[in-house]
Protein backbone atom coordinates (compact mmCIF):
# COMPACT_ATOMS: atom_id res chain seq x y z
CA UNK A 1 0.00 0.00 0.00
CA UNK A 2 1.42 3.35 -0.96
CA UNK A 3 2.78 5.72 1.64
CA UNK A 4 0.69 8.54 0.22
CA UNK A 5 -2.46 6.53 0.76
CA UNK A 6 -1.47 5.63 4.31
CA UNK A 7 -0.82 9.30 4.98
CA UNK A 8 -4.20 10.15 3.44
CA UNK A 9 -6.03 7.82 5.77
CA UNK A 10 -4.25 8.72 8.97
CA UNK A 11 -3.03 12.26 8.70
CA UNK A 12 -5.45 14.01 6.36
CA UNK A 13 -7.09 16.79 8.28
CA UNK A 14 -10.12 18.75 7.28
CA UNK A 15 -8.77 21.66 5.23
CA UNK A 16 -8.78 25.19 6.54
CA UNK A 17 -10.31 28.02 4.59
CA UNK A 18 -13.59 26.17 3.98
CA UNK A 19 -15.60 29.05 5.45
CA UNK A 20 -13.95 31.56 3.13
CA UNK A 21 -14.46 29.24 0.14
CA UNK A 22 -18.15 28.84 1.03
CA UNK A 23 -18.72 32.56 1.57
CA UNK A 24 -17.05 33.58 -1.68
CA UNK A 25 -18.89 30.83 -3.61
CA UNK A 26 -22.28 31.73 -2.13
CA UNK A 27 -21.72 35.46 -2.68
CA UNK A 28 -20.80 34.74 -6.31
CA UNK A 29 -23.96 32.68 -6.73
CA UNK A 30 -25.99 35.58 -5.33
CA UNK A 31 -24.35 38.21 -7.53
CA UNK A 32 -27.08 38.20 -10.18
CA UNK A 33 -29.73 38.60 -7.50
CA UNK A 34 -27.78 41.46 -5.95
CA UNK A 35 -27.72 43.32 -9.26
CA UNK A 36 -31.41 42.71 -9.94
CA UNK A 37 -32.55 43.67 -6.42
CA UNK A 38 -30.18 46.65 -6.32
CA UNK A 39 -31.31 47.90 -9.71
CA UNK A 40 -35.02 47.39 -8.98
CA UNK A 41 -34.97 49.14 -5.60
CA UNK A 42 -32.47 51.73 -6.83
CA UNK A 43 -34.67 52.65 -9.79
CA UNK A 44 -37.72 52.94 -7.54
CA UNK A 45 -35.76 55.17 -5.20
CA UNK A 46 -34.48 57.20 -8.15
CA UNK A 47 -38.06 57.65 -9.38
CA UNK A 48 -39.03 58.98 -5.93
CA UNK A 49 -36.07 61.39 -5.98
CA UNK A 50 -37.00 62.56 -9.46
CA UNK A 51 -40.64 62.95 -8.44
CA UNK A 52 -39.54 65.27 -5.64
CA UNK A 53 -38.61 67.90 -8.24
CA UNK A 54 -42.25 67.89 -9.40
CA UNK A 55 -43.67 68.58 -5.94
CA UNK A 56 -40.84 70.73 -4.63
CA UNK A 57 -42.42 74.00 -5.81
CA UNK A 58 -45.79 73.21 -4.29
CA UNK A 59 -44.50 71.64 -1.09
CA UNK A 60 -46.05 74.33 1.09
CA UNK A 61 -49.51 73.75 -0.35
CA UNK A 62 -49.03 70.01 -0.08
CA UNK A 63 -48.05 70.30 3.57
CA UNK A 64 -51.18 72.41 4.18
CA UNK A 65 -53.20 69.75 2.42
CA UNK A 66 -51.54 67.08 4.57
CA UNK A 67 -52.64 68.93 7.69
CA UNK A 68 -56.19 67.97 6.76
CA UNK A 69 -55.21 64.29 7.09
CA UNK A 70 -55.39 62.63 10.52
CA UNK A 71 -52.14 63.29 12.34
CA UNK A 72 -51.81 59.65 13.28
CA UNK A 73 -51.93 58.58 9.67
CA UNK A 74 -49.13 60.96 8.72
CA UNK A 75 -47.08 59.72 11.64
CA UNK A 76 -47.74 56.15 10.62
CA UNK A 77 -46.10 56.85 7.27
CA UNK A 78 -43.38 59.08 8.70
CA UNK A 79 -44.55 62.22 6.86
CA UNK A 80 -43.51 65.44 8.61
CA UNK A 81 -42.45 67.88 5.90
CA UNK A 82 -42.85 67.08 2.21
CA UNK A 83 -40.69 70.07 1.34
CA UNK A 84 -37.71 68.30 2.88
CA UNK A 85 -36.23 65.86 0.35
CA UNK A 86 -34.90 63.61 3.13
CA UNK A 87 -38.33 63.32 4.77
CA UNK A 88 -39.97 62.90 1.39
CA UNK A 89 -37.61 60.06 0.46
CA UNK A 90 -38.08 58.43 3.87
CA UNK A 91 -41.86 58.52 3.58
CA UNK A 92 -41.86 57.35 -0.03
CA UNK A 93 -39.01 54.86 -0.03
CA UNK A 94 -36.89 54.21 3.04
CA UNK A 95 -39.86 53.74 5.37
CA UNK A 96 -41.18 50.91 3.21
CA UNK A 97 -37.95 49.54 1.73
CA UNK A 98 -37.29 46.97 4.53
CA UNK A 99 -40.61 45.32 3.67
CA UNK A 100 -39.34 44.54 0.19
CA UNK A 101 -35.61 44.17 0.76
CA UNK A 102 -36.04 41.73 3.67
CA UNK A 103 -37.25 39.18 1.15
CA UNK A 104 -33.78 38.97 -0.38
CA UNK A 105 -32.15 37.52 2.78
CA UNK A 106 -35.31 35.62 3.73
CA UNK A 107 -35.38 33.79 0.39
CA UNK A 108 -31.60 33.32 0.24
CA UNK A 109 -31.28 31.96 3.78
CA UNK A 110 -34.42 29.82 3.63
CA UNK A 111 -32.81 28.28 0.55
CA UNK A 112 -29.43 27.69 2.12
CA UNK A 113 -30.50 24.77 4.33
CA UNK A 114 -34.19 23.86 4.03
CA UNK A 115 -34.18 24.74 0.32
CA UNK A 116 -31.02 22.70 -0.26
CA UNK A 117 -32.65 19.76 1.54
CA UNK A 118 -35.78 20.06 -0.60
CA UNK A 119 -33.76 20.35 -3.82
CA UNK A 120 -31.54 17.43 -2.77
CA UNK A 121 -28.28 19.37 -3.11
CA UNK A 122 -27.26 19.31 0.54
CA UNK A 123 -25.84 15.77 0.64
CA UNK A 124 -23.38 16.55 -2.15
CA UNK A 125 -22.32 19.81 -0.50
CA UNK A 126 -21.96 18.34 2.99
CA UNK A 127 -20.19 15.32 1.55
CA UNK A 128 -17.24 17.71 1.71
CA UNK A 129 -15.39 18.31 4.99
CA UNK A 130 -17.53 21.32 5.79
CA UNK A 131 -18.66 21.68 9.41
CA UNK A 132 -22.37 22.29 9.74
CA UNK A 133 -21.88 25.52 11.64
CA UNK A 134 -19.88 26.85 8.72
CA UNK A 135 -22.78 26.21 6.36
CA UNK A 136 -24.97 28.32 8.67
CA UNK A 137 -22.40 31.06 9.32
CA UNK A 138 -21.13 31.08 5.72
CA UNK A 139 -24.62 31.42 4.28
CA UNK A 140 -25.33 34.31 6.63
CA UNK A 141 -22.03 36.06 5.93
CA UNK A 142 -22.43 35.76 2.17
CA UNK A 143 -25.99 37.06 2.32
CA UNK A 144 -24.96 39.88 4.65
CA UNK A 145 -22.30 40.89 2.10
CA UNK A 146 -24.81 40.65 -0.73
CA UNK A 147 -27.18 42.87 1.25
CA UNK A 148 -24.42 45.44 1.57
CA UNK A 149 -23.94 45.19 -2.20
CA UNK A 150 -27.65 45.84 -2.79
CA UNK A 151 -27.54 48.79 -0.39
CA UNK A 152 -24.50 50.17 -2.23
CA UNK A 153 -26.24 49.90 -5.62
CA UNK A 154 -29.42 51.54 -4.26
CA UNK A 155 -27.34 54.29 -2.66
CA UNK A 156 -25.35 54.97 -5.82
CA UNK A 157 -28.43 55.11 -8.05
CA UNK A 158 -30.23 57.34 -5.54
CA UNK A 159 -27.28 59.68 -5.12
CA UNK A 160 -26.61 59.77 -8.87
CA UNK A 161 -30.23 60.70 -9.55
CA UNK A 162 -30.28 63.33 -6.79
CA UNK A 163 -27.13 64.89 -8.25
CA UNK A 164 -28.52 64.72 -11.77
CA UNK A 165 -31.88 66.33 -10.99
CA UNK A 166 -30.36 68.69 -8.44
CA UNK A 167 -32.22 67.51 -5.34
CA UNK A 168 -30.59 68.55 -2.11
CA UNK A 169 -29.58 65.16 -0.72
CA UNK A 170 -26.02 64.64 0.42
CA UNK A 171 -24.04 61.45 -0.08
CA UNK A 172 -23.84 61.16 3.72
CA UNK A 173 -27.63 61.29 4.12
CA UNK A 174 -28.14 58.70 1.42
CA UNK A 175 -25.38 56.46 2.82
CA UNK A 176 -27.01 56.61 6.25
CA UNK A 177 -30.38 55.79 4.71
CA UNK A 178 -29.21 52.73 2.75
CA UNK A 179 -26.81 51.46 5.40
CA UNK A 180 -29.60 51.55 7.97
CA UNK A 181 -31.49 49.04 5.82
CA UNK A 182 -28.83 46.42 6.55
CA UNK A 183 -29.43 45.43 10.20
CA UNK A 184 -33.21 45.25 10.04
CA UNK A 185 -33.18 43.14 6.87
CA UNK A 186 -30.36 41.00 8.31
CA UNK A 187 -32.55 40.29 11.37
CA UNK A 188 -35.38 38.91 9.25
CA UNK A 189 -32.87 37.00 7.13
CA UNK A 190 -31.30 35.39 10.17
CA UNK A 191 -34.77 34.51 11.45
CA UNK A 192 -35.35 32.71 8.14
CA UNK A 193 -32.03 30.93 8.67
CA UNK A 194 -33.11 29.82 12.14
CA UNK A 195 -36.42 28.53 10.77
CA UNK A 196 -34.52 26.82 7.93
CA UNK A 197 -32.30 25.14 10.51
CA UNK A 198 -35.18 24.10 12.71
CA UNK A 199 -37.90 22.96 10.36
CA UNK A 200 -36.23 21.78 7.12
CA UNK A 201 -39.25 23.15 5.28
CA UNK A 202 -38.54 26.07 2.96
CA UNK A 203 -42.15 27.26 3.02
CA UNK A 204 -42.03 27.63 6.81
CA UNK A 205 -38.62 29.30 6.69
CA UNK A 206 -40.10 31.94 4.38
CA UNK A 207 -43.58 32.36 5.79
CA UNK A 208 -42.68 32.73 9.50
CA UNK A 209 -40.24 35.66 9.04
CA UNK A 210 -42.50 37.17 6.36
CA UNK A 211 -45.45 37.07 8.76
CA UNK A 212 -43.34 38.66 11.52
CA UNK A 213 -41.99 41.26 9.08
CA UNK A 214 -45.44 42.52 8.13
CA UNK A 215 -46.73 42.08 11.68
CA UNK A 216 -43.92 44.17 13.13
CA UNK A 217 -44.38 46.82 10.45
CA UNK A 218 -48.06 47.09 11.30
CA UNK A 219 -47.40 47.17 15.05
CA UNK A 220 -44.94 50.04 14.56
CA UNK A 221 -47.07 51.95 12.05
CA UNK A 222 -50.28 51.60 14.08
CA UNK A 223 -48.38 52.25 17.32
CA UNK A 224 -47.25 55.58 15.89
CA UNK A 225 -50.82 56.44 14.95
CA UNK A 226 -52.57 55.16 18.07
CA UNK A 227 -51.65 55.92 21.66
CA UNK A 228 -53.32 52.68 22.76
CA UNK A 229 -50.79 50.61 20.84
CA UNK A 230 -47.77 52.83 21.38
CA UNK A 231 -46.47 50.62 24.19
CA UNK A 232 -46.23 47.75 21.75
CA UNK A 233 -43.85 49.54 19.42
CA UNK A 234 -40.61 48.42 21.17
CA UNK A 235 -41.60 44.86 20.29
CA UNK A 236 -41.22 45.74 16.62
CA UNK A 237 -37.89 45.81 14.77
CA UNK A 238 -39.20 48.85 12.88
CA UNK A 239 -39.24 50.83 16.14
CA UNK A 240 -35.42 50.67 16.15
CA UNK A 241 -35.17 51.35 12.43
CA UNK A 242 -36.12 55.02 12.61
CA UNK A 243 -35.28 57.42 9.78
CA UNK A 244 -31.53 57.47 9.26
CA UNK A 245 -31.71 59.61 6.11
CA UNK A 246 -33.13 62.42 8.27
CA UNK A 247 -31.56 61.81 11.66
CA UNK A 248 -28.43 59.86 10.87
CA UNK A 249 -27.80 56.28 12.00
CA UNK A 250 -28.63 55.48 15.61
CA UNK A 251 -25.59 53.33 16.25
CA UNK A 252 -26.98 51.87 19.47
CA UNK A 253 -30.00 50.58 17.58
CA UNK A 254 -27.81 49.55 14.64
CA UNK A 255 -25.56 47.56 16.97
CA UNK A 256 -28.49 46.02 18.89
CA UNK A 257 -30.15 44.83 15.69
CA UNK A 258 -26.86 43.41 14.45
CA UNK A 259 -26.41 41.55 17.74
CA UNK A 260 -29.94 40.14 17.49
CA UNK A 261 -29.17 38.95 13.96
CA UNK A 262 -25.95 37.31 15.15
CA UNK A 263 -27.75 35.70 18.10
CA UNK A 264 -30.30 34.21 15.70
CA UNK A 265 -27.45 32.89 13.53
CA UNK A 266 -25.88 31.30 16.61
CA UNK A 267 -29.18 29.66 17.51
CA UNK A 268 -29.50 28.47 13.91
CA UNK A 269 -26.03 26.90 14.07
CA UNK A 270 -26.88 25.13 17.34
CA UNK A 271 -30.21 23.90 15.99
CA UNK A 272 -28.70 22.63 12.74
CA UNK A 273 -25.84 20.92 14.54
CA UNK A 274 -28.23 18.68 16.44
CA UNK A 275 -30.70 17.62 13.83
CA UNK A 276 -30.86 15.07 11.02
CA UNK A 277 -30.42 16.29 7.48
CA UNK A 278 -33.37 15.37 5.30
CA UNK A 279 -33.50 14.90 1.55
CA UNK B 1 -6.02 -5.92 8.63
CA UNK B 2 -7.12 -2.36 9.40
CA UNK B 3 -10.73 -1.45 9.07
CA UNK B 4 -11.98 1.38 6.88
CA UNK B 5 -15.51 1.18 8.30
CA UNK B 6 -16.51 -0.39 11.56
CA UNK B 7 -19.92 -0.20 13.17
CA UNK B 8 -21.19 -1.83 16.32
CA UNK B 9 -24.92 -2.14 16.88
CA UNK B 10 -25.40 1.01 14.81
CA UNK B 11 -29.04 2.02 15.05
CA UNK B 12 -31.04 4.81 13.52
CA UNK B 13 -34.70 5.01 14.35
CA UNK B 14 -37.09 7.45 12.73
CA UNK B 15 -39.83 6.77 15.24
CA UNK B 16 -43.07 5.28 14.03
CA UNK B 17 -43.17 6.94 10.60
CA UNK B 18 -40.40 4.98 8.87
CA UNK B 19 -38.02 2.11 9.44
CA UNK B 20 -34.36 2.93 9.92
CA UNK B 21 -31.54 0.53 10.73
CA UNK B 22 -31.16 -1.73 13.75
CA UNK B 23 -27.97 -2.89 15.39
CA UNK B 24 -25.91 -3.01 12.21
CA UNK B 25 -22.44 -4.53 12.75
CA UNK B 26 -20.24 -3.80 9.76
CA UNK B 27 -16.52 -4.33 9.27
CA UNK B 28 -15.17 -3.20 5.92
CA UNK B 29 -11.48 -3.85 5.52
CA UNK B 30 -9.11 -1.33 4.02
CA UNK B 31 -8.46 -1.97 0.37
CA UNK B 32 -11.55 -4.07 -0.31
CA UNK B 33 -14.52 -3.37 -2.54
CA UNK B 34 -17.58 -4.00 -0.45
CA UNK B 35 -21.02 -4.28 -2.02
CA UNK B 36 -23.92 -3.24 0.15
CA UNK B 37 -27.04 -4.91 -1.13
CA UNK B 38 -30.66 -4.81 -0.25
CA UNK B 39 -34.05 -4.03 -1.72
CA UNK B 40 -35.40 -0.50 -1.72
CA UNK B 41 -36.19 0.72 1.78
CA UNK B 42 -33.98 -1.93 3.41
CA UNK B 43 -31.74 0.67 5.07
CA UNK B 44 -28.80 1.07 2.67
CA UNK B 45 -29.09 4.83 2.33
CA UNK B 46 -29.81 5.27 6.05
CA UNK B 47 -26.60 3.36 6.85
CA UNK B 48 -24.54 5.50 4.46
CA UNK B 49 -26.07 8.78 5.65
CA UNK B 50 -25.48 7.79 9.28
CA UNK B 51 -21.84 6.94 8.53
CA UNK B 52 -21.39 10.38 6.98
CA UNK B 53 -23.00 12.19 9.91
CA UNK B 54 -26.06 13.38 7.99
CA UNK B 55 -28.25 11.37 10.33
CA UNK B 56 -27.63 11.12 14.06
CA UNK B 57 -27.49 7.52 15.23
CA UNK B 58 -29.99 6.66 17.94
CA UNK B 59 -27.83 3.80 19.19
CA UNK B 60 -24.54 2.02 18.75
CA UNK B 61 -21.34 3.45 17.37
CA UNK B 62 -19.41 3.71 14.15
CA UNK B 63 -15.92 4.60 12.99
CA UNK B 64 -14.37 5.43 9.64
CA UNK B 65 -10.58 4.99 9.65
CA UNK B 66 -10.81 5.15 13.43
CA UNK B 67 -12.73 8.43 13.48
CA UNK B 68 -16.01 8.47 15.36
CA UNK B 69 -18.88 9.15 12.95
CA UNK B 70 -20.69 11.22 15.56
CA UNK B 71 -17.88 13.37 16.95
CA UNK B 72 -15.44 13.49 14.04
CA UNK B 73 -17.82 13.79 11.12
CA UNK B 74 -15.69 16.43 9.39
CA UNK B 75 -12.59 14.22 9.63
CA UNK B 76 -14.63 11.32 8.28
CA UNK B 77 -15.86 13.35 5.32
CA UNK B 78 -12.32 14.60 4.64
CA UNK B 79 -11.41 10.96 3.89
CA UNK B 80 -14.53 9.96 1.99
CA UNK B 81 -15.71 10.59 -1.54
CA UNK B 82 -19.48 10.29 -1.50
CA UNK B 83 -22.00 9.81 -4.26
CA UNK B 84 -25.49 9.96 -2.72
CA UNK B 85 -28.20 7.70 -4.12
CA UNK B 86 -30.54 10.56 -4.82
CA UNK B 87 -28.96 13.90 -5.30
CA UNK B 88 -29.27 17.12 -7.23
CA UNK B 89 -26.64 19.61 -8.31
CA UNK B 90 -27.10 23.36 -8.31
CA UNK B 91 -28.90 24.17 -11.57
CA UNK B 92 -26.98 27.35 -12.28
CA UNK B 93 -23.54 25.79 -11.90
CA UNK B 94 -21.45 23.97 -14.45
CA UNK B 95 -19.56 20.82 -13.59
CA UNK B 96 -16.32 22.78 -13.84
CA UNK B 97 -17.61 25.41 -11.38
CA UNK B 98 -18.78 22.71 -8.97
CA UNK B 99 -15.43 20.91 -9.07
CA UNK B 100 -13.50 24.14 -8.55
CA UNK B 101 -15.67 24.94 -5.53
CA UNK B 102 -15.31 21.45 -4.05
CA UNK B 103 -11.56 21.53 -4.75
CA UNK B 104 -11.34 24.67 -2.62
CA UNK B 105 -13.37 23.03 0.15
CA UNK B 106 -11.00 20.07 0.08
CA UNK B 107 -7.80 22.00 -0.38
CA UNK B 108 -7.15 20.31 -3.75
CA UNK B 109 -4.95 22.43 -5.99
CA UNK B 110 -4.74 20.29 -9.11
CA UNK B 111 -7.86 19.40 -11.08
CA UNK B 112 -5.94 17.19 -13.51
CA UNK B 113 -7.40 13.93 -12.17
CA UNK B 114 -10.89 15.46 -12.19
CA UNK B 115 -10.53 16.31 -15.87
CA UNK B 116 -9.15 12.85 -16.61
CA UNK B 117 -12.14 11.22 -14.89
CA UNK B 118 -14.55 13.54 -16.68
CA UNK B 119 -13.01 12.64 -20.02
CA UNK B 120 -13.11 8.92 -19.33
CA UNK B 121 -16.74 9.04 -18.21
CA UNK B 122 -17.73 11.54 -20.91
CA UNK B 123 -18.96 14.10 -18.37
CA UNK B 124 -19.81 17.52 -19.78
CA UNK B 125 -18.15 20.01 -17.47
CA UNK B 126 -19.01 23.22 -19.27
CA UNK B 127 -22.80 23.09 -19.49
CA UNK B 128 -25.07 24.27 -16.65
CA UNK B 129 -26.56 21.39 -14.65
CA UNK B 130 -30.09 22.33 -15.64
CA UNK B 131 -29.23 21.42 -19.23
CA UNK B 132 -27.77 18.03 -18.40
CA UNK B 133 -29.55 14.68 -18.63
CA UNK B 134 -29.80 12.40 -15.59
CA UNK B 135 -26.92 10.30 -16.87
CA UNK B 136 -24.69 13.33 -17.32
CA UNK B 137 -25.49 14.58 -13.83
CA UNK B 138 -24.62 11.13 -12.52
CA UNK B 139 -21.23 11.36 -14.27
CA UNK B 140 -20.54 14.71 -12.60
CA UNK B 141 -21.65 13.18 -9.29
CA UNK B 142 -19.12 10.39 -9.78
CA UNK B 143 -16.32 12.80 -10.69
CA UNK B 144 -16.96 14.97 -7.62
CA UNK B 145 -16.87 11.85 -5.43
CA UNK B 146 -13.58 10.60 -6.84
CA UNK B 147 -11.52 13.59 -8.03
CA UNK B 148 -9.70 14.10 -4.72
CA UNK B 149 -8.55 10.46 -4.55
CA UNK B 150 -10.17 9.72 -1.18
CA UNK B 151 -9.00 6.66 0.78
CA UNK B 152 -12.67 5.57 0.94
CA UNK B 153 -15.34 5.87 -1.73
CA UNK B 154 -18.97 5.53 -0.66
CA UNK B 155 -21.14 5.21 -3.74
CA UNK B 156 -24.88 4.68 -3.64
CA UNK B 157 -26.15 3.18 -6.92
CA UNK B 158 -23.23 4.64 -8.87
CA UNK B 159 -24.18 3.32 -12.30
CA UNK B 160 -27.84 4.37 -12.25
CA UNK B 161 -28.61 6.28 -15.44
CA UNK B 162 -25.27 5.46 -17.11
CA UNK B 163 -25.13 3.79 -20.50
CA UNK B 164 -23.39 0.37 -20.71
CA UNK B 165 -20.13 1.74 -22.12
CA UNK B 166 -19.80 4.29 -19.33
CA UNK B 167 -20.73 1.64 -16.76
CA UNK B 168 -17.86 -0.43 -18.10
CA UNK B 169 -15.46 2.52 -17.82
CA UNK B 170 -16.67 3.20 -14.30
CA UNK B 171 -16.00 -0.40 -13.27
CA UNK B 172 -12.49 -0.10 -14.75
CA UNK B 173 -11.96 2.97 -12.58
CA UNK B 174 -13.17 1.07 -9.50
CA UNK B 175 -10.66 -1.69 -10.27
CA UNK B 176 -7.91 0.94 -10.50
CA UNK B 177 -9.04 2.42 -7.18
CA UNK B 178 -8.84 -1.05 -5.65
CA UNK B 179 -5.40 -1.61 -7.17
CA UNK B 180 -4.23 1.59 -5.46
CA UNK B 181 -5.26 0.04 -2.15
CA UNK B 182 -8.20 2.33 -1.61
CA UNK B 183 -11.51 1.12 -0.22
CA UNK B 184 -14.87 1.19 -2.00
CA UNK B 185 -18.22 0.75 -0.31
CA UNK B 186 -21.06 0.71 -2.78
CA UNK B 187 -24.64 -0.27 -3.16
CA UNK B 188 -26.08 -1.59 -6.38
CA UNK B 189 -28.95 -3.57 -7.79
CA UNK B 190 -26.80 -4.84 -10.64
CA UNK B 191 -25.59 -8.35 -9.80
CA UNK B 192 -23.14 -8.53 -12.71
CA UNK B 193 -21.56 -5.30 -11.50
CA UNK B 194 -21.36 -6.57 -7.93
CA UNK B 195 -19.95 -9.89 -9.07
CA UNK B 196 -17.27 -8.21 -11.14
CA UNK B 197 -15.83 -5.76 -8.65
CA UNK B 198 -16.89 -6.65 -5.12
CA UNK B 199 -14.74 -8.78 -2.84
CA UNK B 200 -17.48 -9.12 -0.28
CA UNK B 201 -21.11 -8.21 0.00
CA UNK B 202 -23.33 -7.30 2.91
CA UNK B 203 -27.06 -7.89 2.65
CA UNK B 204 -29.41 -5.66 4.57
CA UNK B 205 -33.06 -6.45 5.04
CA UNK B 206 -35.63 -4.59 7.10
CA UNK B 207 -32.89 -2.41 8.56
CA UNK B 208 -30.83 -5.36 9.78
CA UNK B 209 -27.62 -6.69 8.29
CA UNK B 210 -28.58 -10.30 7.64
CA UNK B 211 -25.38 -11.56 6.05
CA UNK B 212 -21.89 -10.66 4.98
CA UNK B 213 -20.53 -13.02 2.36
CA UNK B 214 -17.81 -13.17 -0.21
CA UNK B 215 -19.24 -12.52 -3.65
CA UNK B 216 -18.67 -16.14 -4.74
CA UNK B 217 -20.72 -17.40 -1.84
CA UNK B 218 -23.58 -15.10 -2.67
CA UNK B 219 -23.63 -16.23 -6.30
CA UNK B 220 -23.33 -19.89 -5.27
CA UNK B 221 -26.32 -19.51 -3.04
CA UNK B 222 -28.40 -18.35 -5.94
CA UNK B 223 -30.23 -20.52 -8.47
CA UNK B 224 -30.49 -20.72 -12.25
CA UNK B 225 -33.41 -20.67 -14.63
CA UNK B 226 -33.07 -23.69 -16.95
CA UNK B 227 -34.92 -24.43 -20.18
CA UNK B 228 -34.14 -27.73 -21.95
CA UNK B 229 -35.34 -28.46 -25.45
CA UNK B 230 -35.05 -32.08 -26.66
CA UNK B 231 -35.32 -33.65 -30.10
CA UNK B 232 -38.43 -35.55 -28.94
CA UNK B 233 -40.88 -35.60 -26.02
CA UNK B 234 -39.38 -36.60 -22.67
CA UNK B 235 -40.82 -37.83 -19.40
CA UNK B 236 -40.56 -34.93 -16.91
CA UNK B 237 -40.84 -37.10 -13.78
CA UNK B 238 -37.11 -38.04 -13.42
CA UNK B 239 -36.26 -34.30 -13.59
CA UNK B 240 -38.98 -33.45 -11.11
CA UNK B 241 -37.54 -36.07 -8.76
CA UNK B 242 -34.21 -34.24 -8.52
CA UNK B 243 -34.03 -32.42 -5.19
CA UNK B 244 -32.64 -29.19 -6.70
CA UNK B 245 -35.36 -28.85 -9.34
CA UNK B 246 -38.34 -26.66 -8.48
CA UNK B 247 -41.28 -25.16 -10.37
CA UNK B 248 -40.97 -27.52 -13.31
CA UNK B 249 -43.14 -26.81 -16.33
CA UNK B 250 -43.28 -29.49 -19.02
CA UNK B 251 -44.61 -29.10 -22.54
CA UNK B 252 -43.83 -31.88 -25.06
CA UNK B 253 -40.14 -31.74 -25.85
CA UNK B 254 -39.51 -28.71 -23.63
CA UNK B 255 -38.83 -28.58 -19.91
CA UNK B 256 -38.47 -25.36 -17.92
CA UNK B 257 -37.54 -25.31 -14.24
CA UNK B 258 -35.60 -23.52 -11.54
CA UNK B 259 -32.41 -25.28 -10.47
CA UNK B 260 -31.12 -24.68 -6.95
CA UNK B 261 -28.38 -27.33 -6.94
CA UNK B 262 -27.82 -30.81 -8.39
CA UNK B 263 -26.41 -29.34 -11.60
CA UNK B 264 -24.32 -32.43 -12.27
CA UNK B 265 -27.28 -34.79 -11.79
CA UNK B 266 -29.47 -32.65 -14.03
CA UNK B 267 -26.89 -32.54 -16.84
CA UNK B 268 -26.35 -36.30 -16.67
CA UNK B 269 -30.08 -36.88 -16.79
CA UNK B 270 -30.52 -34.52 -19.75
CA UNK B 271 -27.63 -36.22 -21.58
CA UNK B 272 -29.61 -39.44 -21.70
CA UNK B 273 -31.78 -37.77 -24.32
CA UNK B 274 -30.95 -35.93 -27.54
CA UNK B 275 -30.63 -32.34 -26.37
CA UNK B 276 -31.33 -29.62 -28.97
CA UNK B 277 -30.89 -26.53 -26.82
CA UNK B 278 -30.15 -25.61 -23.22
CA UNK B 279 -30.77 -22.17 -21.71
CA UNK B 280 -29.06 -21.62 -18.40
CA UNK B 281 -29.91 -18.20 -17.06
CA UNK B 282 -28.53 -16.29 -14.11
CA UNK B 283 -31.27 -14.84 -11.91
CA UNK B 284 -31.73 -11.15 -11.21
CA UNK B 285 -30.34 -9.80 -7.97
CA UNK B 286 -33.87 -9.35 -6.71
CA UNK B 287 -34.49 -13.07 -7.22
CA UNK B 288 -31.26 -13.89 -5.38
CA UNK B 289 -32.46 -11.76 -2.49
CA UNK B 290 -35.79 -13.55 -2.40
CA UNK B 291 -34.14 -16.95 -2.43
CA UNK B 292 -31.60 -15.90 0.12
CA UNK B 293 -34.27 -14.49 2.37
CA UNK B 294 -36.41 -17.60 2.03
CA UNK B 295 -33.45 -19.75 3.03
CA UNK B 296 -32.72 -17.49 5.95
CA UNK B 297 -36.32 -17.73 7.08
CA UNK B 298 -36.28 -21.50 6.57
CA UNK B 299 -33.13 -21.88 8.63
CA UNK B 300 -34.52 -19.61 11.30
CA UNK B 301 -37.62 -21.79 11.48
Amino acid sequence: MSTALEQGKRTTTAPRGTLFALVSHTARMQLRGVIIWGAALGLYSAAMVASFTAIEGSAQQLNQLMEAYPKGMLEAFGVTDLGDPANYLHSQFFGLAPLALSFFPILALANSIAGAEERGTIDVLLGNPLPRWQLVAGSFLATALSLLGICAIVGLITWGTATLVDVDLSLREITDGVLNLWPITAVFGSLALLCSSLFHRRALAISIPAFLLFGMYLIDAIGRASEDLEDWRPASAFYYYGSAIENGIDWAHFGSMTLIALALVLLAALAFRRRDIYT
Amino acid sequence: MNLAIETEKLTKSYGRKARGIEEVDLAVEEGEVFGFLGPNGAGKTTTVRTLLGFLRPTGGRGEVFGFDIRKDSVEVRARVGNLPGEFALEDKMTGEGLLRFFARLRGVKDLGYARELAERLGAELHRPMRRLSRGNKQKIGLVQAMFHRPPLLILDEPTGGLDPLVQEEFLDIIEEVKAEGRTVFFSSHNLAEVERVCDRVGIIRGGRLVAVETTETLIDKSFRHVVLTFAEDVDPRPFEALSGVKELRAGGNRLAFTLYDDLDEMVKLAARHELVNMEYERPSLEEVFLTYYERENGEAR
